[in-house]
């Protein structure tokens, strides 16, 4: 008779477990029923720009990108500046349009130097999730600027090329690293003895504050510098922030110019507060499907 | 002795009963979404949903990745993804529950009710959901629509672009079902 309710019991714990269980069952069984399509890692950064320099993010295609880049900044030992907010101010007004998803062209024109540029850009390898093989992000770039204030006196003496791979890995949902080796060459040098060809290394990052809100920051360090004039490397720490199809970039960088082998090979100025040093850039970035 | 020998062969019948059930599964399930405000109109689907519904309990189930929805501007999915439903963290949404009273012997269109658990970012909302269930000469399907409050599911959306996404989704979803085989 003990037995017997005992076994009642097991019958009635078997039943109610096996009921209980179903509907979860259903969505486990479901688990299994995914297809093993790659899974791509999304917004490793969230604008083709980092803060100063290249990401390896593009336009996606039909997507035309277009921006405005401001770079304001004081004169050392200007005592009778009549200046509103800052003494010196440049922008760079680019446009960028995707052909397809892994091919975007760009140009622009900076005011102050007087600067053309026009890039490529094509995403070679995106990152995807538990993926061993596909662990990061490439993207190739390549960029001729052709700089109207220089002093050479033919147009091909007054051009040069950047070219990058840019690697970038979303280490977390927050947190996105990218290094860049970059290759530089100018067509002209201001003196003979002076490289054509250098080469550099830029590493940056940005974590995500916020939903809309991401902390970045940028730095470039040229092995072979320029020789004749003393030149530092590119830093930048800014905020991005982007609501639909605004992204406003904020830096505190060192750099005026926005080409990539001017500000990477040509910064004059380190990064302290100092006038004439310290520069406040701000990007507004609107993308138009 | 004899007992043990019960128990085994209850256990067995346990076992193979439940294995024995009739499922059926949508593996191409369709789920759209819809926003409409005055300033902006945005939709989004996903084609790649699946979907099982168990007949001996009339139990359902319905999974998702959320980042399989396709938007008609991309910088949409990124945001919908990266900034709403961040599905880095949250990477399904699923509804598991009950079609009450379904006959699935009746040939032809009925409406339903399906009872259940919506989870979308980890958040569990009970629902019911008006379906219609259609068994046309032995194959299924399961269509129907419902609302969705985006404030349940702690989505964020910043006071620059409250206007322009609705407070209600309207969702809709068209399941083709197969027999399951596993």
């Amino acid at each position: 008779m003990k037995n017997n309710i005992f076994f009642l019991l097991l019958i009635s714990v078997l039943i109610g477990t096996s009921v209980s269980v179903k509907a979860q069952d259903l969505l486990k069984i479901i688990d299994e029923e995914y297809p093993n399509t790659p899974q791509y890692e999304i917004a490793t950064f969230k604008a083709t720009r980092l803060s100063i320099g290249q990401s390896i993010e593009n336009r996606k295609k039909g997507v035309l990108q277009l921006m405005v880049m401001n770079r304001y900044w004081n004169l050392p030992n200007n005592v009778q500046t009549q200046s509103f907010v800052a003494d010196k101010w440049s922008a760079r007004f680019g446009l960028e349009y995707g052909l397809t998803d892994k091919f975007t062209i760009g140009g622009g024109w900076t005011s102050l130097e007087d600067t053309y540029d026009g890039y490529l850009k094509y995403r070679l390898i995106r990152q995807q999730k538990n993926s061993k093989k596909h662990f990061a992000s490439v993207t190739l770039f390549q960029n001729a600027s052709y700089n109207g204030n220089s002093l050479e006196d033919t147009f091909s003496k007054k051009l040069a090329f950047t070219s990058q791979v840019l690697i970038a890995r979303k280490f977390t949902p927050n947190f996105s690293l990218q290094i860049a080796p970059t290759f530089i060459y100018r067509n002209a040098t201001a003196v003979n003895n002076d490289s054509n060809s250098h080469f550099a290394i830029g590493i940056g990052g940005r974590y995500k504050l916020a939903n809309h809100v991401s902390l970045v920051s940028e730095y470039y360090h040229v092995t072979n510098p320029i020789t004749t004039k003393d030149t530092y490397g590119a830093f930048a720490l800014g905020v991005n922030w982007d609501v639909r199809f605004l992204m406003l970039q904020f830096q505190m960088t060192n750099t005026r110019s926005m080409v990539e082998d001017a500000f990477i090979l040509q910064t004059p100025n380190n990064f302290n507060t100092e006038d004439g040093n310290f520069v406040f850039g701000f990007n507004a970035v609107f993308t138009l499907n | 002795m004899n007992k043990i020998s019960f128990l085994i062969f209850l256990f067995s019948t346990l076992i193979s009963f439940s294995s024995k059930t009739d499922k059926v599964i949508a593996r191409q399930g369709q789920v759209s979404f819809f926003s409409y405000t005055t300033a902006e109109n945005i939709e989004a689907k996903n084609n790649q949903v699946l979907s099982i519904i168990d007949f001996s309990t009339n139990e359902i189930a319905i999974s998702m990745l959320m980042n399989a929805f396709v938007f008609k501007k991309s910088l949409m999915y990124n945001h919908f993804n990266d900034s709403y439903i961040e599905s880095d963290l949250y990477p399904k949404a699923t509804f598991n529950g009950k079609i009450i009273d379904l006959d699935i012997t009746k040939e032809g269109a009925q409406t339903r009710i399906a009872k259940g658990t919506l989870n979308i970012r980890n958040i569990a909302k009970e629902i019911e959901i008006k379906v219609i269930f259609e068994n046309k000469k032995g194959s299924y399907s399961l269509t129907g629509d419902f609302e969705i409050i985006v404030k349940d599911f702690d989505i964020k959306i910043p006071p620059i672009v409250a206007p322009n996404i609705a407070e209600i989704i309207s969702t809709k979803f068209i399941f083709e079902y197969q027999p399951y085989e596993k």
